[in-house]
């Protein structure tokens, strides 16, 4: 499946959020958007709520105190962090704006509001500003240096920027300080990139167990947790993760798209079919439209799948009019299915914003589609330089060296894609299987 | 005047760069449906009214499938799920005819959906009833239940009364507010003379953001084809508006006020400029409306707007330059002839004696029938001039204008906006004659007392040059959009 289903799609899903989120924000504060967001939940903000209290319901309470103190900007900045969050759980982006709106309010009342900056920090991260993101995140944490509030900014900013060894310090920070969901999903994350899935799954439990403010919280890291089981090709273990994750918030989007991958790689693919329809209703992002297209195909069915790859074509239309980039997800998709030469300039220019290994998949394997498979392979190369298990990642890298020429490189990559779970994909799974027998 | 002028162009373009930017997204997102249900109970029917509006991805995702089609789907959403009991028994729900769909612009040169459908019940002393909109469960959007009084009963519904997005045209854009999800509503109805009680919502009154039909007018054009006597009210409006919109800076008030004073004009030349102004401004919007809606088949909207910001700006200039020019020959004729440099004024006095033949100038073929009342010197209000200076005042481009016309398209209400603007020139017209009748009044008034002085010969000369100005800021600021 795409690139992006072992990498939790949930992150990817506020990463798609986030691109066509910024639809609705101004152009002014358009950034080139690059990969995933950031993204484990900032519940780390202050709460006036008790803990289980809907997100909804929390909003109004806060809503109704900011009109009687409407000055308040430790207020502003808490009800800013809730529409967020909202956006999390409902996919609707009209929360980003008035997040954004409530945010810089506070701080306009108090610029060293240390809440408001974090929050503007998460902001920045779900709309792929990574260096603006990672900048507040480090300047709120200059205003509360006791704090662990800036800990997820800083973390998701340095990991998608690519740079691992400071990640690596201020994760361990971060859990050493607040062993919690928050910290234990971005240690599982870490170790995910550098292919200890095993140590992964074991830190996402951790998360799971540890529980969240919110249910969507919850929700999120036993998505994550069924995405990595999958990956090691578990398929009941994730199953059983993502119903999970379905208990805590029914009809939850993260958690039937994982379902639906599951059902795909058992070979139910109108089942599989049926669900990703009902996902890409709710929330067509482009990895979900992507993922539609491409078990359409593995069922024979080219027309449909060209039909719904159609959608991605207009979405990028729309954020083109607003003069924002699309990122690696998008990359990804021209590169497979659609134009081989704006998918290199798209990778290209998600790899500036975010040097990360993920954009270094995207340009990569953009640039073998286009022709230039050396190129592409050097890539390849760097996107596995972590040592991630990623099966999507193997497989570009491997069809990048066998058109390179590199026969043993090529049959070592697409073998080990295809070693822990050899139903990775129903699209790409046979392809990896085929082109490793044409080397053998 | 000159400053007027000035202010009154820039907003024109001001009003284009909105227009541009109220093209943008949807205000609820590209994935949103959003939906809202009219409802009021009578004692012996419910009326409802379900309104649909959908964003630019569900749209594209239902490309290639009729109108009916679509209508139909979203028929038998609304059939499916939107759900009505009386008394605690469900009720069936009729679709009489009169559903509409539509597709105003979206964002990207992607359309959107708008679909209302009338809805009815047949009821008998209804006590309770219950509302329940299942409709596009799971996708975003602002979810709406808008109650309304019916005949001959007394409601009291914990649905929220008013609807800040004005059948989901615009949508509130305060941000301590969430959008509407109000899928569900409760009515205890008693025998009554159409009284409503409702718990006020939070949203209305407060500022709301307008969405992309451009202009908040617009919402009205829907109302209107519900019939219920709105268009009287609608061409008053528009003409009230009209009239008002003249009285800000720019119409050319100045410039008529100016020119009459100038040239002696009678209450009938004030009214022929009235009728010129209202029959140019009208010529002037169609012509730019229709070329909008032609060019807009062929290219997307964003990138017409900015040669429309172009046309206009040297529109402008044309016509800036050829009052100029015109006032240059004239000065030059005057001082030829009169040995005076300040040509305007000076003469009113010679000619006004009674007596006086009318047959002066050289072009004007109507007759006034040789009564000897007229003063006007024959080379100042010659009748092509009038026309020119009406056409000048009528023809400069008035983007409220035209957002009425484009407003009405999009709502598929072509026909309204046509009448509507033509009420609106009259305003306009109306405005312009009053304000010409009332300077000729006065002049009349105070002919002894002399007008003339260096400002006052030199206003159309200096509001010429303004207007050239003016045109040049417009071309030069639609200019970087274009290359």
């Amino acid at each position: 499946m795409p690139a992006i289903r072992h990498r939790r799609p949930a992150a990817v899903i506020a990463a798609g959020l986030a691109i066509l989120g910024l639809v609705l924000l101004s152009t002014k504060d358009a950034t080139p958007a690059a990969h995933r967001a950031a993204g484990v939940p900032a519940a780390e903000g202050p709460a006036i709520d008790a803990p289980g209290e809907s997100t909804a319901k929390r909003i109004e309470a806060l809503q109704t105190a900011i009109r009687a103190k409407p000055r308040d900007a430790e207020l502003l900045a808490t009800l800013g962090l809730a529409y967020y969050q909202r956006v999390r759980e409902t996919g609707d982006f009209g929360f980003y704006v008035r997040a954004q709106g409530v945010l810089r309010q506070a701080l306009s009342l108090d610029p060293r509001n240390a809440d408001a900056t974090v929050g503007m920090a998460t902001v920045a991260l779900a709309r792929h500003d990574f260096k603006g993101g990672l900048r507040a995140a480090r300047a709120a944490l200059r205003l509360e240096p006791q704090s662990i509030k800036a800990y997820p900014g800083i973390v998701d900013g340095l990991v998608e920027l690519g740079r691992y060894r400071e990640a690596e310090r201020a994760i361990q920070r971060f859990v050493d300080l607040r062993p919690a969901l928050p910290s234990y999903a971005r240690v599982s994350y870490f170790r995910e990139l550098h292919g200890d899935l095993r140590g992964a799954v074991q830190a996402m439990e951790f998360a799971v167990s540890a529980g969240g403010e919110a249910p969507e919280n919850v929700a999120y890291v036993q998505s994550l947790l069924g995405d990595l089981q999958f990956v090691r090709g578990r398929r009941t273990a994730a199953r059983r993760a993502y119903e999970r994750a379905l208990l805590s918030v029914p009809r939850y989007v993260p958690a039937e798209f994982g379902l639906a991958q599951v059902d795909a790689a058992g070979g139910r693919l109108e089942r599989a079919i049926g669900g990703l329809r009902s996902v890409v209703d709710r929330l067509p992002l482009p990895v979900y439209v992507t993922a539609l297209g491409e078990t359409e195909l593995a069922a024979g069915r080219p027309g449909a799948a060209r039909r719904d790859f159609a959608i991605i074509g207009a979405e990028e239309r729309l954020l083109q009019s607003s003069g924002v980039n699309t990122d690696a997800d998008v990359a990804l998709y021209q590169a497979s299915h659609g134009e081989a030469r704006r998918a290199v300039e798209l990778g290209r220019r998600a790899w500036q914003a975010a040097p990360s290994i993920r954009s270094a998949d995207a340009l990569g394997w953009a640039l073998t589609r286009s022709g230039s498979p050396r190129d592409g392979l050097q890539w390849g190369r760097r996107s596995l330089k972590l040592g991630s298990r990623d099966p999507m990642l193997l497989y570009h890298a491997g069809v990048s060296a066998r058109e390179a020429g590199r026969r043993g490189e090529a049959r070592a990559y697409l073998s080990r894609a295809l070693s822990l779970n050899p139903r990775f994909s129903a699209y790409y799974a046979p392809r990896a299987r085929r082109a490793l027998e044409a080397i053998r | 005047m000159r400053r007027g002028a000035l202010v009154a162009l820039l907003a024109a373009v001001a009003g284009l760069a909105t227009l541009t930017a109220s093209a943008a997204a949807h205000p609820l997102g590209n994935f949103s449906i959003n939906h809202l249900t009219r409802i009021a109970v009578g004692q012996d029917g419910v009326q409802l009214r379900y309104i649909l509006d959908q964003a630019e991805i569900p749209t594209f995702q239902e490309r290639g499938l009729a109108d009916d089609r679509v209508l139909g789907l979203k028929h038998a959403e609304v059939a499916r799920h939107l759900t009505l009991s009386v008394n605690g028994r469900p009720v069936p729900l009729r679709f009489p005819p009169g559903a509409s769909i539509s597709h105003p612009p979206g964002q990207g040169g992607l359309p959107l959906t708008r679909v209302e459908l009338p809805l009815t019940a047949t009821v008998t002393a209804p006590r309770s009833v219950v509302l329940r909109d299942e409709t596009f469960a799971g996708r975003v959007g602002w979810k709406a239940i808008v109650p309304q009084p019916g005949t001959g009963t007394s409601v009291r519904t914990t649905a929220a009364s008013g609807d800040p997005t004005h059948g989901l045209r615009s949508y509130p854009k305060d941000q301590l507010r969430s959008p509407l999800d109000e899928r569900s509503a409760t009515f205890t109805v008693r025998p009554g003379d159409g009284t409503l009680t409702a718990p006020a919502n939070p949203g209305a009154g407060k500022a709301t953001t307008t969405n992309r039909s451009g202009d908040g007018l617009a919402g009205v054009f829907g109302r209107a084809s519900q019939g219920e006597g709105v268009l009287l009210f609608l061409l008053l409006a528009a003409f009230g508006w009209g009239a008002l919109h003249a009285l800000s800076p720019g119409h050319g008030k100045a410039m008529v006020a100016a020119y009459l004073v100038g040239t002696r004009g009678t209450a009938r030349h004030a009214t022929a400029l009235g009728i010129i102004v209202t029959v140019t401004h009208t010529i002037g919007v169609f012509a730019l409306g229709l070329v909008t809606l032609l060019l807009s088949q062929y290219i997307l909207p964003e990138q017409l707007y900015p040669w429309l910001t172009l046309a206009s700006g040297l529109l402008i200039l044309v016509i800036g330059g050829s009052v100029l020019r015109s006032r240059i020959r004239a000065t030059r004729a005057g001082a030829a002839a009169a040995e005076h440099g300040h040509w305007h004024a000076h003469d009113h006095e010679h000619s006004h004696q009674p007596g006086h033949d009318h047959g002066h100038s050289h072009e004007h073929t109507h007759s006034h029938g040789g009564r000897s009342h007229s003063h006007a010197p024959p080379e100042r209000i010659t009748w092509r001039g009038l026309v020119g200076m009406g056409a000048s005042a009528g023809l400069i481009p008035c983007p409220s204008a035209l957002v009425v016309l484009l407003g009405a398209v999009a709502q598929h209400q072509l026909a309204l906006g046509l009448i509507l603007i033509v009420a609106f020139s009259f305003g306009l017209a109306a405005t312009l004659t009053a304000l010409g009748l009332a300077v000729i009044w006065a002049g009349g008034l105070t002919s002894r007392v002399n007008v003339r002085g260096p400002i006052a010969t030199a206003l159309p000369t200096v509001s010429a040059v303004i207007i050239v100005a003016a045109g040049m800021v417009v071309t030069a600021r639609a200019l970087p959009g274009v290359l």
